[in-house]
């Protein structure tokens, strides 16, 4: 594993109003290290998630993904648009509500982002949505649109549509939370392959306990806007020093 | 008569009547109000020859009353989805501009803003510069299709943005998270989901337009409205003459 990290958040405090939902958090991701964040709902784990994309502007701190670096504070919208846009370049995010475009044909999903955003021509950018599709197993639904898909055929277009971006980071925001219980293997599933063949820089919000173990080098316990505690998972899942992390993996093992 | 026979009375009616569908009885009362209609007609000394006689110059009105609705309709639209625009957006001065001109429009009377354009416009006129003065003083139907675009565009601004917002914010989300900018979000993603919705009640509006060119024939335009009045009231046959067109 590389050295470097390749996500570094220093101090990052984020407040909705009078609420402060992150205090004052500081970590590194490095290169093709998978991060599960877990905790209990309303700890602040999707938020800490949506910061790293800049899907929300942390209050304070700073934010490196990739060496593209982002102060919180006042910036011309020039400098901040740039910024934005550079990180997520390098981030690609997959939603817990999928939010999969419901006008657009399933190539067109995983093929409309690299043709916009990045110019591609249509011809390639659809070669390389299908060899995404391919990867996740859905390259037979490539002409249906997402209406016609089960809960776990959208999930996994969806990480195809961000995979497609060619991203250094994927961020998971309670990827099978909406999933029936039979879908949800799948969609696992594709997201070991992606940590394992692709070696994939992943952080990922998630309950599932046994992906956990599995595939996470490094497991977080998040309480009220708190970084708690962290380990591999073996030594977290035993050996939580912290009575807060004790009765949350109590409650959900 | 006691209660017993008024009751087989209604029951025996209510079998009888219970023999025939829905649509029957609904082409019976239709098939009702139109005989009663023609009876009138015929009661009240509808000169129909008079009808006859008009018809053609009336109807002399439609191209002008297309052509001011259709006018209109080019004009509202592009102007209700900028209004719509501005009305979601984070600027203060595309959000205020936007909400004062939707809010002034709709809550002032169409046929005061078609007088204001018409009239009160040529005012100004002698304050403007010379070269820009002709800009004040428009014809009538001119000022009409100006009239309706401005009103109707602000009624179809609330349509549009609506429509906007009733796309979840989701979708712009994952728009974003795949680096597309807020101008590529809307145009891509958001507006052709937001068109769906849009589409019914615009339609509507299209139709009500229509309708509402008739008010232009108040400064006037010589549309089905402004003729058929003209010559109802010349001969006093008010009764026949909107009838004809419309």
């Amino acid at each position: 594993m590389d050295t470097n990290p390749i996500v570094s958040l220093r101090n990052v405090c984020k407040w909705f109003g009078q609420n402060e939902v992150l205090k004052d958090i500081t970590m590194d991701v490095a290169s093709s290290e998978v991060i599960v964040i877990f905790g209990r709902s309303g700890s602040g784990k999707s938020t800490l998630l949506r910061c790293v994309n800049l899907l929300e502007e942390p209050t304070s701190g700073h934010i490196e993904v990739d060496g593209i670096g982002f102060e919180a504070g006042p910036h011309t919208s020039r400098l901040r648009r740039a910024t934005v846009h550079d990180i997520r370049m390098r981030t690609g995010m997959v939603f817990q509500e999928f939010n999969l475009f419901p006008h657009l044909s399933v190539i067109q999903n995983v093929s409309d982002a690299p043709g916009t955003v990045k110019k591609m021509q249509k011809k390639d950018a659809e070669e390389l949505g299908m060899h995404f599709l391919e990867k996740v197993g859905v390259a037979d639904k490539k002409d249906e649109h997402p209406i016609r898909l089960s809960g776990g055929q959208k999930q996994r277009v969806a990480i195809a549509r961000a995979l497609t971006m060619q991203p250094k980071v994927m961020l998971f925001d309670e990827p099978t939370s909406a999933l029936d219980p039979e879908l949800i293997g799948e969609v696992l599933a594709v997201m070991k392959d992606l940590a394992g063949e692709l070696g994939m820089t992943m952080m990922v919000v998630t309950h599932e306990m046994g992906f956990a173990r599995e595939v996470a080098n490094r497991m977080v316990f998040m309480h009220e806007g708190s970084l708690i505690e962290e380990g591999p998972p073996a030594e977290l899942v035993r050996g939580a020093k912290d009575p807060r992390t004790q009765r949350f993996l109590e409650a959900v093992l | 008569m006691t209660t017993r026979t008024v009751d087989g009375v209604r029951d025996a009616i209510e079998a009888w009547l219970g023999r025939f569908s829905f649509r029957t009885k609904l082409a019976v009362v239709w098939a009702f109000i139109f005989v009663a209609l023609a009876v009138l007609f015929v009661a009240f000394q509808f000169d129909t020859q008079f009808m006859v006689d008009w018809l053609p110059y009336i109807l002399g009105g439609v191209p002008l009353t297309i052509l001011i609705s259709v006018g209109g309709i080019l004009l509202a639209v592009p102007l209700a989805l900028v209004a719509a625009l501005a009305r979601i957006s984070s600027n203060p001065v595309l959000y205020g501009v936007s909400g004062f001109y939707i809010s002034f429009i709709r809550g002032t009377p169409l046929i005061v803003q078609i007088f204001f354009i018409y009239l009160g416009l040529p005012q100004l006129a002698s304050y403007a510069p010379e070269a820009l003065a002709p800009l004040f003083i428009l014809g009538s139907v001119t000022s009409g299709i100006l009239a309706l675009g401005l009103n109707y565009g602000a009624y179809m601004a609330e349509i549009f943005r609506a429509g906007i917002q009733s796309v979840g914010y989701g979708q712009a989300e994952a728009a974003q998270a795949l680096g597309m900018t807020r101008w590529q979000t809307t145009r891509r993603i958001v507006l052709p989901q937001a068109v769906r919705t849009i589409i019914p009640p615009t339609g509507n509006e299209f139709i009500a337009m229509t309708k509402d060119s008739a008010l232009v024939g108040i400064v006037g335009t010589q549309e089905l409205f402004f003729r058929a009045s003209k010559i109802g009231r010349q001969y006093f046959h008010s009764l026949e003459t909107p009838s004809s067109p419309r």
